[in-house]
């Protein structure tokens, strides 16, 4: 699979495309269209191991609030962007609307108070369609898009995790 | 022995009490707020009962709950960890009332030596240093000058009615002296209306260093040596070791032989903790008298390889303390750092949340205490203490070496930890010389941050292969329909959405 990943490190921001395919327990790895001597393997839910060249890196992987992936390497961070080969036409950048199912995250941790739109409704962007309460404040969540409500994962009165799903805009 | 022990307390400090009552047969029994439903303390425990909503003062400072809960699992003890209870006379008092053994001291005990001003008049009395200083105010400039030339400079001039630093002067020698009671008692009178200044020698760059004391019922009570504490965010702890780098066995017999006196004068019996300020001279003042098991009790441990929760128990069950006891001395060294769910970026901020995932670190002279697990949510509740992370080794060296080696391995994803600001203090030569003391890292923190080494030649390509396969592996076990489960993806899919790919740009 093709990715383009935009990778932030204390060193700034570069863009790059990753092309990883599995088979058979190997993987074929190439970097900005060059193969690497590398290997890939997920060896918990949040952790992979990578091999570049005999030196052996392990990396821990969480989506941050924003739906960008954080990893941590020892004590180095990064926060990588991924446009999806599924969603290529859906890139952030430039676009003057979002396109593609999106993913409604919760922003921090807190508690869902008001759910202002029912599943299969049509919204706005820019249409509130939830209300989430997080130390003493009250935050709507807006729709990124013009669409339809595919999904609510939520229920007012809910607790919800940074990060969590709470609704899918289509 | 006790049969059943009720744990007044959540977090790590409950799951210690609790794993020492396992190892002695003990049955325990945990309580907890409404978020704390899922936490270790609970999990670990025989029996667990809900004493109210999160905010403490309806749960955990809830004494006649406590007693309730106490009553109905028929519980012979309690103990009550630190925070929360631990301090406040009222609770041995409730537990005397309802037959329940009590693990610290007497209600009577607490109260003489928990207060500061009544610790201090204590130890005045069992003739332990305090700071020197005149608590009443001096009318007369010439008998003041006389009493500082007779403390020694620097000292410190105060107004009685005080505060805010207004009428304050640090005086650094006797030609300073006349000037500095004038501009201290003008600006005291225009400020409280009241000119009176009092006088109390001024400690420079002090080091923040405590006895742990042992006392059972028999009447025999010892030292069980130091704990160098000197490394503080506003007052807050957050590096502590054993032995201190400056102690000498002579300072340690002297301090030691202060504590067991001031411990003897106040009838005080189970562990608790002097705490004395130092000097650059290495003379010890007395600060205050901690009536409880410690935070930083695992360092004294891990040197003296007691037990202090279980002898807190031993002792609250009358046992006596072995003689031999009282010659113990420091065998290698240790040192505890106190990992919190805060963000260094955003000025130590608690950030609560959700552990997402947690590596935890082990091998030789590591010790974790913490009551954390992955997937558990840390509550925004509470205190944000997740664990402690103690090192020892055979040297001060070695045990820094390993603590580092320690928090390299430990990672927690999800939520943010101040595990950089151990990185930085364990790298700056100040701290690794032990040239340290109760400002020092206020200081260093004002400081420009020092860069961080550049990660090795490859991190970040590690870092995009990845991501890649982490997303790819994510985005398909997150079909429509699971709430992101990780169960494994149909081949087929994987293999239709293979081919569909391969028609992409």
């Amino acid at each position: 699979m093709k990715f383009e990943i935009q990778l932030t490190s204390a060193g700034g921001k570069r863009k790059h495309v990753v092309e990883v395919e599995q088979k058979n327990g190997a993987s074929t790895i190439s970097l900005d269209g060059h193969p690497v001597d590398a290997d890939a393997i997920q060896i918990g839910p949040n952790v992979v191991s990578v091999m570049l060249g005999g030196q052996s890196f392990e990396l821990h992987i969480s989506r941050s609030v924003d739906g960008a992936l954080k990893l941590r390497c020892g004590q180095h961070e990064f926060s990588a962007e991924i446009v999806d080969p599924r969603a290529w036409r859906g890139r952030k950048h430039g676009a003057v609307e979002v396109e593609g199912r999106q993913e409604i995250l919760a922003p921090m941790p807190g508690k869902v108070v008001r759910v202002l739109v029912a599943m299969g409704d049509a919204v706005e962007a820019g249409q509130g369609l939830l209300v989430v309460e997080a130390m003493k404040m009250q935050n709507e969540i807006l729709s990124p898009k013009s669409g339809k409500v595919e999904r609510l994962l939520v229920k007012e009165g809910q607790a919800v995790n940074a990060g969590e799903v709470l609704a899918w805009v289509d | 022995m006790f049969k059943k022990i009720l744990i007044a307390n959540r977090g790590e400090i409950a799951v210690r009490i609790l794993r020492a009552c396992r190892e002695l047969g003990i049955q325990t029994v945990s309580v907890y707020s409404e978020v704390d439903r899922t936490s270790l303390h609970v999990r670990l425990a025989d029996e667990a009962y809900l004493i109210g909503p999160a905010p403490s003062r309806e749960s955990y400072l809830r004494i006649d709950k406590l007693m309730d809960v106490a009553r109905k699992s028929g519980c012979d003890a309690l103990h009550p960890g630190y925070g929360f209870l631990a301090e406040n006379a009222a609770l041995p008092r409730a537990c005397a009332e309802a037959g329940i053994t009590f693990i610290g001291p007497s209600a009577e005990a607490m109260e003489a030596m928990g207060s500061k001003t009544a610790g201090k008049q204590l130890a005045r009395r069992a003739e332990v240093p305090t700071v020197p200083g005149t608590s009443e105010p001096i009318e007369n400039p010439e008998e003041a000058q006389a009493l500082a030339q007779n403390m020694g400079y620097p000292v410190l001039l105060k107004a009685i009615a005080g505060g805010g630093g207004k009428g304050m002067r640090v005086v650094p020698n006797d030609a300073a002296f006349a000037s500095a009671w004038r501009d201290a008692a003008s600006e005291a009178l225009n400020a409280f209306g009241d000119q009176r200044v009092f006088l109390e020698k001024y400690l420079v760059g002090p080091r923040h260093i405590e006895i742990q004391i042992l006392a059972d019922a028999h009447g025999r009570c010892v030292s069980l040596g130091e704990r160098e504490c000197s490394v503080q965010r506003r007052h807050q702890k957050v590096v502590e070791e054993a032995p201190s780098p400056v102690v000498t066995p002579e300072l340690r017999r002297k301090m030691g032989e202060a504590a067991v006196r001031l411990g003897r004068a106040g009838g005080y019996v189970n562990a608790g903790t002097v705490e004395f300020l130092v000097d650059a001279n290495l003379n010890f003042y007395f600060l205050e008298v901690n009536t409880r098991l410690q935070v930083e009790h695992p360092v004294t441990e891990q040197v003296t390889g007691l037990d202090l929760v279980k002898l807190q128990i031993a002792i609250a069950a009358g046992h006596r303390l072995p003689f031999a006891w009282e010659a113990i001395t420091p065998r290698g060294h240790a040192m505890e750092v106190r990992l919190y769910a805060e963000d260094p970026d955003n000025n130590f901020f608690p950030s609560p949340g959700k552990i997402i995932s947690r590596h935890a670190p082990t091998g030789p002279g590591i010790r974790l205490d913490e009551g954390v697990y992955e997937g558990w949510t840390v509550p925004m509740d509470y205190d944000p203490l997740l664990s402690k992370l103690i090192a020892w080794g055979n040297s001060r060296e070695e045990t820094i070496a390993r603590l580092r080696r320690a928090l390299d391995e430990y990672t927690i994803m999800g939520i943010r930890t101040n595990v950089g600001l151990f990185r930085r203090i364990l790298a700056e030569p100040e701290f690794l010389r032990g040239d340290i003391h109760t400002k020092w890292l206020d200081e260093v923190l004002a400081r420009p941050r020092p860069a961080v080494e550049p990660p090795r030649p490859g991190t970040e390509e590690a870092a995009l292969i990845a991501a890649a396969l982490w997303h790819s592996t994510q985005s398909n076990a997150a079909a429509p329909g699971g709430t992101g489960a990780q169960e494994a993806p149909s081949r087929w899919k994987m293999e239709g959405r293979r081919r569909q790919m391969d028609h992409m740009p």
